[in-house]
Order: structure tokens, then sequence, then C-alpha cells
């Protein structure tokens, strides 16, 4: 469905010293700096997949959404989405992709959601009973009945993104650009909005490249994970793989606090106890602590994923690629 | 090449399919900023100022050959050709380039450019409610203003004003166009406001001018915008002429709105998309 092939993307980007002086030079001699957003990346998605995509601020994940979309040229290399070269924004092309960015909207601002979904239904060329389906499907899963007549400048940030998602899938696309679709909601309309893209998932067949700061979006909904960082890709595979392979270690944490089990290494973290050991000596620590304490609450973690993908960042590449 | 023309003919039929839809939300879009809307198309009123200005100096005697109806007739024209040749696509395509407002636009399987024209259109009929009332008070202050034209010249006016239209809507969408390379770009159109009230007959008919410099300013586009269906109204220029130039102009400026639009989009993520 998406083949990315030394996909790069340079920006010229013009550079003035500050102040008056800088200003008055900028006037004869411009100079312009090449920023390399992203740099020979190359993946492949098939269709239905979810995958995340993630990487530090600056890292060119949105530069390689957008180039996937067709918004961007690329400098160099070559991309292609369901068939088509994105660039070329073919309205089949265009029919069945959508971008959806949290941070900037499509809807109507002064107008209620419910224009803006008429407009996209016209602008897509959907027929009116489909359009009718599709909606009332849509509306129901985000529970948005109530905010459909509202103008959209009197929508809260969560509204707002529910109606950006109606609005980007009433033309039923099957590639689904998600550029951070949470920023900024509050905990539980994240959990709706994740619902929600994997219940379309599921019903859909959609492909979804999904990118965000949440780790909780990410551990959610994407298997599969890219990671990108200075536009080089780091990590391309499974999310449970790359916690093995750069995280080999398990958190035996305690629901309570027996101060006995500080001498096995555990430490003492909120009101229980959190101990880090490699993989393969778990079960003989959790062996000792029932032989120290047999009547614990006891479980066993993943590190968490901020924790993994930081190191990632940190330590490079983990040679992860499929 | 004929894949080029599927395409464009396809963009035809489905700007033609979704109008209705555009034409509900762009009214909707009226409707929510009737006081802005207002302002805005009251602003472009300046013909009824300048006839105040003209019919003071007319009061002693002809001014130039026009007299006091003539004025009114001139630019009770004046006011109804800018009217329906407005757009404000310089201001929406600087202003969605600019804040990388375009990308919602640009990821729909219309033509921004098509979208607008669509929109445009839409407007058009709430400017026309506009300009019934002040016609019909220009015509009671001055009622011999009033006239039939002849049937080939209603027929020259309408093509006439069409291609206004078209002449007009694209100028402005190529100095919109101009944010894809400057981050000031409205200066431009500033410069160029100034020169086309001058040179287009909005301020003066034309013909009030030397005789030298009204030949020099009917080769230019500012005349073919508004000058030109105003004289083939008033039977003040030989149609073919007119309509020579303005095609010629819609032609050249076509391409060249074309190629800013090629050139420009490829430029886009520079600067915000």
């Amino acid at each position: 469905m998406i083949e990315v092939s030394g996909l790069t993307k340079t920006y010229r980007v013009p550079v003035r010293p500050p102040g008056l002086a800088g200003a008055f030079r900028s006037l004869f001699s411009r100079e312009v700096k090449e920023v390399h957003a992203v740099s020979g990346l190359d993946f492949r998605i098939e269709a239905g997949e979810r995958v995340g995509f993630l990487g530090p601020n600056g890292a060119g994940k949105t530069t390689t959404l957008k180039m996937l979309s067709g918004l961007l040229y690329p400098t160099a290399g070559t991309l292609k989405v369901g068939g088509f070269v994105p660039q070329e924004r073919h309205p089949s092309f265009l029919q069945q992709i959508t971008l959806v960015m949290g941070q900037k909207q499509q809807l109507l601002w002064d107008l209620p959601a419910s224009e803006s979904f008429e407009l996209n239904r016209a602008m897509y060329g959907v027929e009116r009973s489909e359009f009718r389906r599709t909606l009332d499907e849509l509306v129901a899963m985000l529970r948005a009945e109530a905010l459909l007549e509202r103008p959209v400048r009197n929508l809260s940030l969560g509204e707002r993104m529910k109606c950006e998602l109606i609005a980007a899938l009433v033309h039923r696309p099957s590639v689904l650009f998600l550029d951070e679709p949470t920023i900024g909601l509050d905990v539980e309309m994240q959990v709706q909005v994740r619902q929600f893209i994997a219940d379309h998932n599921r019903a859909s067949g959609a492909t979804v490249l999904l990118t965000s700061h949440y780790m909780q979006d990410i551990a959610a909904l994407t298997p599969r994970l890219l990671i990108i960082d200075e536009g080089k890709l780091r990590y391309d595979g499974a999310l449970e793989a790359l916690s093995r392979q750069v995280a080999p270690e398990r958190r035996v944490v305690i629901r309570s606090v027996v101060p006995e089990l500080l001498a096995l290494g555990f430490e003492v973290q909120g009101g229980g106890m959190v101990a880090t050991v490699p993989a393969g000596e778990t079960n003989g620590l959790i062996q000792r602590t029932l032989a120290l304490a047999p009547l614990v609450e006891l479980g066993v973690e993943m590190p968490p994923l901020e924790e993994v993908i930081g190191r990632v960042f940190r330590e490079g590449r983990p040679g992860g690629k499929r | 090449m004929r894949a080029l023309r599927a395409d464009s003919a396809s963009q035809i039929v489905h700007a033609l399919r979704a109008w209705p839809s555009i034409q509900q939300v762009a009214f909707s879009g009226m409707v929510a900023y009737r006081a802005e809307m207002v302002i805005w198309v009251l602003s472009a009123t300046l013909p009824l100022v300048m006839l105040s200005l003209w019919n003071s100096a007319a009061a002693a005697g002809p001014v130039g050959g026009y007299g006091q109806v003539d004025f009114a007739r001139y630019f009770a024209v004046n006011l109804v050709v800018r009217q329906l040749t407005g757009s404000w696509i310089v201001w929406e395509l600087n202003w969605n380039i600019r804040k990388g407002e375009l990308s919602p636009r640009l990821l729909r399987p219309m033509h921004p450019l098509v979208y607008n024209l669509c929109e445009t259109f839409a407007a058009l009929p709430f400017r026309a409610g506009i300009l019934v009332p002040l016609v019909g008070v220009l015509a009671l202050w001055r009622p011999e203003l009033l006239f039939v034209p002849s049937f080939s010249a209603a027929v020259g006016f309408g093509v006439a004003l069409l291609l206004a239209f078209v002449l007009a809507w694209t100028i402005q969408a190529i100095f919109g166009m101009l944010a894809f390379w400057f981050d000031q770009s409205m200066g431009f159109w500033s410069a160029w406001f100034a020169l086309w009230a001058m040179a287009s007959g909005y301020f003066v008919p034309l013909d009030l001018f030397p005789e030298g410099w009204v030949d020099f300013f009917r080769l230019l586009p500012f005349y073919s915008t508004l000058g030109a269906p105003i004289d083939v109204l008033l039977g003040k220029a030989s149609m073919l002429s007119v309509f020579t130039g303005q095609v010629a102009w819609v032609v050249a400026t076509g391409a060249l709105a074309a190629w800013m639009w090629k050139a420009g989009i490829r430029r886009y993520g520079a600067v915000g998309a």
C-alpha cells in the first residue's frame, strides 16, 4: 500500500542575523541554510497495517506524512501510496487518503461542523445515501451527536478533534495519515479517540500511519513502529521486539512495602516496591521474593515505553530493521 | 495532452456536481460574516463618491463631452461591473499559503482554484442583492441615467463582463500566489490596485485623458477588467477591439497563473505547509 525508497527532503531556509544591521545586510545578500528534514527513508507498509511513527520534535515525522499525502515534493527518492505518486495529487489518489493534523484544522471555523461535512461530501462526490450512512456510523462511534449543529468555534479542543476525524473520514479513505490526533486532549478524550481509531481500522481495514508524542497512543494502536530521528530511520519492527532488544530487563512490582525485600534489590516507589532485573533473572527473583514474603501481591512489567524509546534516541539505531 | 483534457473535463463536471453544496456552504459563510460582507461590498462603492465629484464638476457644463447624466450613467455601470467582477481570492490565497491553510484544500479532490472560483460565483447573488438598492437610489436621484441598450450592446456587455470577471479573478490569483515566494506579497497588490484605479476607468472615464494616453491605457490589462465592459454597453469602443484585448489578456494571465501555481506549489513546503 505504501512504498518509500530513499525518501529525502531538504528545506532551504533563509537565515538572517539578528538586529538592524542583520536586517540591512539581508537586503543585499540573503544567506540560505539547508535543513535536512528527511534523509534516505526506506520502508513499506501493507494494506490494513497500523503503524506508529515515532521521533523527537524535528525528527522528520510530519514532513514524511506530508510527502506521503502529496502536500510536499520530495527532494529525492521515490514513494508510492496505493499505486499513486502522491505529489501528483491525482483525484483518485486524494479519494483514497486522508490526513488529520492535530495542530491544523479543515473545519470551517464559524459554521456548524455539519456544513464542513456536507462540503466534503460534495468535494469527494459521495452519494447522499452513502454519506448519511457513513456519517451516522462515525457520529455514533465518536458519540458526537450533540456537536454537529454548533459553530466549530464554540467546540472544545476534544470536540473539534472528533469533528475533524468525521470530516476526514466521510469519504471512507483506505489510508489514514494521523499526525498527533490526540495532542492537547484530556485523558478521557484521548481514550475515546484511540478507541475510535482502533474500531475504525477493524471495521474498514484501512491502513493507519500515526504519529504521536503520547506513548499510550502507540502502545494501544500500533503493533509496528517506525522510529525516526534526525530524518533517518532508526527502527522498523514490532513494539515488543524493540522492548526486548533495547530494554531486555523486567520490572517486578509489589503493591505494598515490605522492608525485608530491600535486601533483594527492591526500591520503594509510591505505595509499593519495584526491582529491575534482566529478563532471565525474573523467575529467580520472584521465587526469592515469595520465600521472604509469601502473601505479597506481585506483578511483572516491561519497562515503560517512554523509557524504551528514549534509549533508542540516546543510544542510536538498535538494528531492528525489517 | 488527451489525459490533461480528460482531467480538466472531469474537474469541470465534478465542480458542477458539487456546485449546489458549495453554493449553500458559501452562502452560510456569508450569512455568518454578514456585517463584514456588507462593509466589504460597500467599500467597493467608490464610484459613487467619484460620481458626486464629477457631478459637481459638470454642473456648469459638460466636461470632456460628459454631462451630468453621462457621468451618472458611467459610474452606475462602473459600480455594477466592479461588483460583479469582484472576488476575494488575492486575500484568501495569501492567507492560506502563508498560514498553511492551503493544505486541507490541497488534500481534496477538487483543485483549490476551482473551489475558489465556485465560492466567488456563490457570492454573486449576495453582491447583486446589494447592487439593486444602490442602483435604485441612483435612478431615483437621476432617472435619466436609465436607458435601454441595443440588443447587440447588451449581449456584448454580457460577454465583456464575463471576460472582465475571468481576467480580474486571474490577476487577483496571480498576486495571491506571490505569497509562495514573498512574505509580504500584499504590498505588490496595493501597488497594482493604485495603478488599476487610475488606468482602468475606476476614478475617471478613460476618454477624459489626453488622446495618446487613452489608446495606451486601453492596451493595458487594467482597462480590460473594468473600462472595457462599460465602454461596450455605452457604445464608446468597438466590441472587436475590446474582446481582442480581453481575450489576449485572459490567455496571457491564465498561462502565467498556471505556471505560477505549478512552480509555487513545489515551494509550498518552504512557506508553511
